[in-house]
């Protein structure tokens, strides 16, 4: 049978990643820029730093916890509608936000729904790279994650100007309408075409999906040694400017260490995502190195006593660090399969949350070992063992030794075996109902 | 019971040396000076103490050292207090007593009409006895009586060190500048802040701006797939058209032959 929708061409791919690469740098960029509002706007709700933390809390609980929603719902309904509402539902946030008059408003609008939406948004936009790319998926979502950085790096300097200019009311409403670009990213999303003649058995649905990878003892493992990699993963991001501080740095130098980190880690996402883009590496292999020498990176951290040498250790750290990312959501296809890629990293997400809340600097271990020592150096120490455990963990897994291809197709249940060359045509959407 | 602080600084030539200190409650107060060791062997021919054009006439004199005792009780007696030592070449240094500063906020406060907004002031190292939130209108500084407007400023006295003003119900008039002034026992120091009212118009414009962007740019989107969509099917259509063509000019040749054969049967 003949099939008389139309294939996007093979070019649409790079929009894809280009629609991918601005919605990481608006979901991430969006929480960065609403942390660095939360200052003013804790002053004028008279409300105590920590009540006002609480806000960025809810926001990033409320994106990991969503994972497995945006993909449940993406899986279903393809990702370029998911991502759009995310996109409308996040702006919406930040937008209802802007006229709060209570603290208690503020968890609602920008924690919750502007969470809910981003996790609409960020699941589907990597799942959509994936399928666009099923042969060099680490390439693209790093390309894609890079993003993030850019973004990130170009929001440092832009809030304090937005604050001074339009207080936090009139930059919140700012950030509702950049927000509400996540809806251009959502668009360029194409869908791809089923093609009709599937000789493979048809996708598992998405609930018995999700509920199948949380009997999966792989999948659960390569969750958990996400879960402590993040851990330790945020320490330099939180407590980096106040270390640089602490070994004598003023406030210029210290941002610039960070921005320094920032940069690098940007480039670290493209290189690694190039360097395992090629068909015979090993994703998870990869992915071991990579968060070892970040666990090794922050294991030195603490000799990094000079802004000199506190640069250059950050950036080391910054590199490696930026290189687990693309890593950490395309890896996850050699140990499900490709089919469950999307599932997979809602979850993972979800899973991560727990990570996140109790890294949060209200509670953190990190900064009650700064506390209890007198200065940062143990804490980084902490944050490289839990690195190198999460990376020990990676070594358990079962595709780890297997040589297979960087697709997973060697692992159970694939649906999307892809023979190089028809990199477009073969892939398969899992079909709406 | 007052209490006593010591202060010695040593003199450098080259430098003009100056300590501040703050006092935020009665003291008796020792300044002495000295010379920095490099110089310690200079023979010394006069040490005086002045405050202003007034000259100290009790000096306490150690093998190195020249001081003087002072009470610091009132507001007069803050100041700056100078030790000048003459010899081969001379030396002063310079002792600012005064009440403590208090740090206002170089960038304003923003905030929107109908909104309130809090300003802040505190002095964490010394405590006043009381603070005073004063306005200016124009050139004048009112005192703000936050008893008598109970519905448009609120000043929180919880915390001795912090002081809260916030104002209610913001309209343009309640920009400008403000000042937080603690009462100390020696004197009063003056805080400045700003605040800046706007109007939701302001954010606005660049917010319907941006909004705007978002709607062309997805009407491009998807106005471009619709046309390569449309194209696409043209080119397939055409190629569907001339595979009929194709069959159906094969077919007609068999019938033809058909029917020949038809007819030749």
């Amino acid at each position: 049978a003949f099939m008389a929708g139309v294939s996007p061409s093979p070019r649409w791919g790079w929009a894809v990643v280009g629609g991918a690469f601005l919605q990481a740098g608006l979901v991430f960029g969006g929480l960065r820029a609403l942390g660095l509002c939360l200052g003013a706007l804790g002053g004028s709700f008279g409300a105590q730093a920590g009540a006002v933390a609480w806000v960025g809390s809810a926001a990033i609980a409320s994106l990991q916890l969503g994972g497995p929603l945006g993909s449940a719902l993406s899986t279903r309904y393809g990702a370029r509608p998911v991502v759009m509402a995310g996109g409308f539902l996040a702006g919406m946030g930040f937008l209802l936000g802007a006229f709060a008059t209570r603290l208690s408003h503020l968890y609602l609008s920008v924690g919750l729904l502007a969470g809910l939406g981003w996790a609409l948004v960020f699941t589907p936009s990597l799942g959509a790279v994936s399928r666009y790319f099923p042969t060099r998926r680490a390439m693209a979502t790093g390309l894609a994650m890079a993003g993030a950085s850019v973004v990130g790096l170009a929001l440092g300097p832009l809030i304090p100007l937005l604050l001074d200019a339009y207080g936090w009311r009139g930059s919140l409403l700012l950030l509702a309408a950049l927000s509400f670009n996540l809806m251009v990213a959502g668009a360029l999303l194409r869908p791809l075409d089923v093609p009709i003649e599937s000789p493979r058995p048809p996708p598992p649905r998405g609930q018995a999906g999700l509920r199948g990878l949380l009997h999966h003892g792989p999948f659960l493992r390569y969750a958990l040694a996400f879960v402590l990699v993040d851990a330790g993963y945020y320490v330099p991001h939180v407590h980096g400017p106040a270390r640089a501080q602490e070994v004598g740095c003023d406030e210029q130098r210290a941002g610039l260490v960070m921005a320094v980190t920032a940069v690098a880690d940007g480039v670290g996402r493209v290189v690694a995502g190039l360097l395992a883009a090629r068909p015979t590496a090993s994703l998870l292999r990869h992915l071991f190195a990579w968060s070892v020498l970040t666990g090794l990176a922050l294991l030195l951290l603490p000799l990094g006593t000079s802004f000199g040498g506190l640069t250059a250790l950050a950036l080391a750290y910054g590199f490696c660090a930026g290189a687990i990312v693309p890593l950490q959501f395309t890896g996850v296809a050699e140990v499900v399969g490709a089919g469950r890629l999307l599932h997979a990293i809602g979850l993972m997400q979800m899973f991560e949350s727990v990570g996140s809340l109790l890294g949060i600097p209200q509670c953190s271990l990190s900064g009650w070992l700064r506390d209890l020592t007198g200065d940062f150096k143990v804490s980084f120490l902490a944050a490289g063992a839990f690195l190198l455990a999460g990376s020990l963990l990676i070594l358990t897994l079962p595709s780890f030794f297997r040589t297979s291809q960087s697709d997973g197709s060697s692992i159970e249940g694939v649906l999307d075996p892809v023979p190089k060359g028809l990199e477009l045509s073969s892939v398969p959407l899992s079909p709406p109902n | 019971m007052l209490r006593w602080l010591s202060f010695v600084v040593p003199g450098e030539s080259d430098v003009h040396v100056e300590k501040n200190i703050f006092l935020g409650s009665a003291v008796k107060i020792e300044l002495s000076c000295r010379l920095a060791d490099k110089h310690s062997h200079m023979k010394i021919l006069q040490v005086t103490w002045k405050k202003g054009n007034e000259t100290i006439k009790h000096i306490n004199k150690t093998e190195i050292s020249w001081g003087i005792q002072l009470t610091v009780s009132e507001n007069r007696k803050l100041g700056s207090y100078t030790c000048t030592v003459t010899g081969e070449k001379e030396f002063s240094v310079v002792f600012h007593l005064q009440v403590p500063q208090i740090a206002g906020r170089e960038k304003p406060v923003v905030s929107y009409k109908g909104d309130s907004a809090i300003l802040i002031c505190e002095s964490r190292s010394y405590t006043p006895i009381a603070w005073t939130w004063y306005m200016t209108n124009g050139s004048e500084q009112i005192a703000i009586n936050d008893s008598l407007m109970l519905d448009k400023y609120v000043i929180d006295k919880a915390d001795a060190n912090v002081t809260h003003l916030k104002i209610l119900k913001l309209t343009e008039e309640d920009g400008g500048t403000y000042w937080c002034e603690a009462a100390f026992e020696l004197g009063k120091s003056k805080g400045k802040l700003k605040l800046k009212i706007l109007s939701l118009m302001v954010p606005l414009k660049p917010f319907l701006a941006i909004v705007a962007e978002v709607v062309i740019l997805i009407t491009l989107i998807f106005v471009f797939e619709l046309y390569s969509k449309k194209k696409e099917k043209r080119a397939e259509d055409e190629k569907e058209f001339d595979q009929i063509e194709q069959l159906k000019s094969e077919e007609s040749n068999g019938v033809e032959s058909n029917s020949a054969r038809h007819r030749k049967v």
